[in-house]
């Protein structure tokens, strides 16, 4: 179905980019570390007395942590979040107890998804549409961050943009639950067995 | 309705709503939300709330650490580094009694050192430990009892996202909750061996027997495994020793852990995408849970239910330890029936104010810290309780021979010694608290 392969790939490129900025921010605090290691190292007193030219020439090259890592940790962090959101959705991943509703019918399980897949579609909404208004905020108090100076507002922008593709995913996934309850079979796997 | 009342109700509506198969981050969120509109008399306070606390939450900093260590567990495990433990674990105790059992143990134990969720470390360790254990002779249900109780063996052993989440909670700090937590984790690894050697003893027939391995194999075995202790050492004992913070530790582990994966030749083009999905789906889940808990504990913390019901029980004259043990019992009993993290999130905002105002007599920092691993340990055995423990389920799907009652009669081996170990931390603090006495 159009809809389903959609909502996969969608959420599958998501979680990509995901990956990819997090492994980005997993490079960026280990070269951070090592910087500073390095600071350290360069300013003991035994090797600024065995090498001080070496030293100095080292440390005037700007060997340090990275400035403003924890910022850019930060940022990439929420992005990285919102982006996973997606897949988490499609594959029914997020945790719940189905020990007691496990004695019930299929029909009434499936309409217990679809009930809570629906209210998740509007909270996932509510949670977009109020990213938006707190970045409106942030842009309106030109509120920067504390190292870099850089307008807080992008790391909302970046999020608010993953935030939506998930809000339209939650969505549509609701839509499909809404189709199982009425067609009465499976369309889409609940609990990460999405292959 | 006054704002305390709807604070008291809002706990029996949570609860129908999970147990009706609410995803549990939703269903804290909603009522959290439910909770406000009601306290507030309108859904402005809310959506106020809304416009920052998303965006806090999902970048903390603190927090940042658990996405890291979620894919340092997908790197190890893609990385072979299961195999080159349990291989050497095996190389060392296979020919004991129960020998195999044992290595399948302290391959968990090895493995939740550079991974922190116990599913995560009984599934992959099944995969390579179970058709071992099952070729010398260990029947089944023992075979599959050991790796879901090994499997707890990843929350204990830090880095443990659990710890993170629990530090956040209670503002300790996660560098000193890591180092608490080893000696109870190491204890558990050598609980779990000595029931092993009574459980082959009680039942002869259960365990077959295996021929030792020459020295020289041995040593070798063990120098494959340099890379995950490499990782190890630098992750844990940076952050012991200072030089970095938790989540700096996370990412050099995640970046020593991919490197070793891709040495390995295990991390081909396909298996970083897949690495990637499942720390996706894992990390989506965990973020949304804290989500709904940070919204649900905020109104609850407005409606003063969690100092009311500390007052409550301090006025009540009860003796610390009833209390504790009553709440433990409570876990106990909880944590069959949910997963380990939603059942923290959910109830320390409440549980950690009442048990804060007895006195233990310990410091608060300590206190903290040694109700933290005790929870801890609680909870995880809740994962292997029959009939619904989480882990057992999750074993027993990868051995579909052995029905899931035998898996239950061999596994409440496991659980009497996790109540044994329990009662002795309860007991003597100082078993938790002398690493922490000795570097701090």
């Amino acid at each position: 179905m159009f809809l389903i392969t959609l909502c996969k790939s969608a959420s599958r490129l998501m979680a990509m980019l995901g990956g990819i900025v997090l492994t980005a921010l997993i490079l960026l605090t280990c070269v951070s570390v090592l910087g500073r290691s390095g600071n350290t190292i360069f300013h003991m007193a035994w090797v600024e007395a065995l090498a001080p030219g070496l030293a100095k020439s080292i440390l005037d090259a700007g060997l340090g942590p990275v400035p403003g890592d924890f910022e850019l940790v930060e940022a990439g962090m929420a992005f990285t979040i919102f982006a996973f959101l997606p897949l988490c959705q499609v594959s029914g991943a997020h945790a719940s107890v189905d020990i007691f509703t496990a004695s019930l019918s299929d029909r009434a399980n499936r309409l217990l998804i679809a009930i809570w897949d629906v209210l998740f579609a509007v909270v996932l909404i509510v949670i977009a549409w109020k990213l938006y208004d707190g970045m409106t905020g942030k842009m309106r108090y030109n509120e920067t961050t504390f190292m870099l100076q850089f307008p807080v507002w992008w790391a909302y922008a970046v999020s608010l943009a993953a935030a939506v593709v998930a809000a339209v995913v939650g969505v549509a996934v609701a839509v499909i639950r809404l189709q199982e309850l009425v067609q009465g079979r499976v369309l889409l796997a609940v609990g990460g067995a999405e292959h | 309705m006054s704002s305390f009342e709807t604070g008291l109700w809002s706990f029996p509506v949570l609860l129908l709503l999970i147990f009706l198969r609410m995803p549990i981050g939703l269903a804290m969120f909603a009522v959290g939300f439910g909770g406000l509109y009601f306290v507030t008399g309108g859904t402005t306070v809310a959506l106020a709330k809304l416009k920052s606390e998303t965006y806090t939450t999902f970048s903390s900093y603190s927090l940042s650490i658990i996405p890291m260590f979620l894919l340092m567990g997908q790197f190890a495990t893609l990385g072979g580094m299961s195999q080159a433990l349990f291989r050497a674990a095996e190389s060392w105790l296979g020919h004991r009694k129960g020998g195999v059992a044992m290595a399948a143990v302290g391959a968990c134990a090895g493995f939740g050192a550079i991974c922190g969720s116990s599913l995560a470390t009984a599934a992959t360790m099944s995969q390579v430990a179970l058709p071992e254990l099952r070729r010398y002779g260990y029947s089944g249900g023992f075979s599959t009892a050991t790796l879901a109780a090994g499997g707890t063996l990843g929350i204990l052993i830090p880095p443990s996202v659990i710890l993170v989440i629990y530090a956040i909670l209670t503002e300790q700090n996660i560098a000193k909750l890591f180092l608490a937590a080893f000696i109870p984790g190491i204890l558990a690894a050598i609980g779990y061996m000595i029931t092993i050697s009574i459980y082959v003893r009680l039942n002869p027939g259960s365990a077959g027997v295996r021929e030792p391995m020459p020295m020289a194999e041995r040593w070798r075995a063990l120098i494959d495994v340099w890379p995950v202790m490499l990782v190890f050492l630098s992750v844990v004992g940076g952050i012991y020793l200072g030089w970095f913070t938790p989540t700096e530790g996370a990412a050099v582990g995640a970046f020593g852990t991919g490197l070793i994966a891709l040495v390995n030749g295990g991390l081909k083009g396909r298996d970083w995408l897949e690495s990637f999905y499942a720390t996706a789906r894992s990390t989506a889940m965990i973020f949304f849970i804290v989500l709904g808990a940070a919204f649900y504990n905020g109104f609850l913390a407005l409606t003063q239910v969690p100092q009311e019901l500390s007052r409550w029980v301090v006025e009540q004259g009860f003796s610390p330890w009833t209390v504790l043990v009553m709440i433990l019992v409570l876990y106990l009993v909880f944590g069959c029936l949910m997963d380990s993290l939603s059942m923290i999130l959910l109830t320390i905002p409440i549980f950690f104010p009442i048990v804060s105002a007895l006195d233990f007599g310990m410091g608060p920092e300590e206190f903290a810290i040694w109700f933290g691993i005790i929870v801890l340990i609680v909870v995880e055995v809740g994962l292997i309780t029959p009939p619904v423990g989480m882990n057992l389920f999750v074993i027993n799907s990868m051995d579909r021979e052995t029905p899931i009652a035998r898996t239950y009669g061999a596994v409440m081996y496991f659980v009497a010694s996790d109540i044994v170990r329990v009662a002795l931390l309860v007991l003597f603090p100082g078993i938790t608290l002398i690493l922490l006495r000795l570097f701090y």
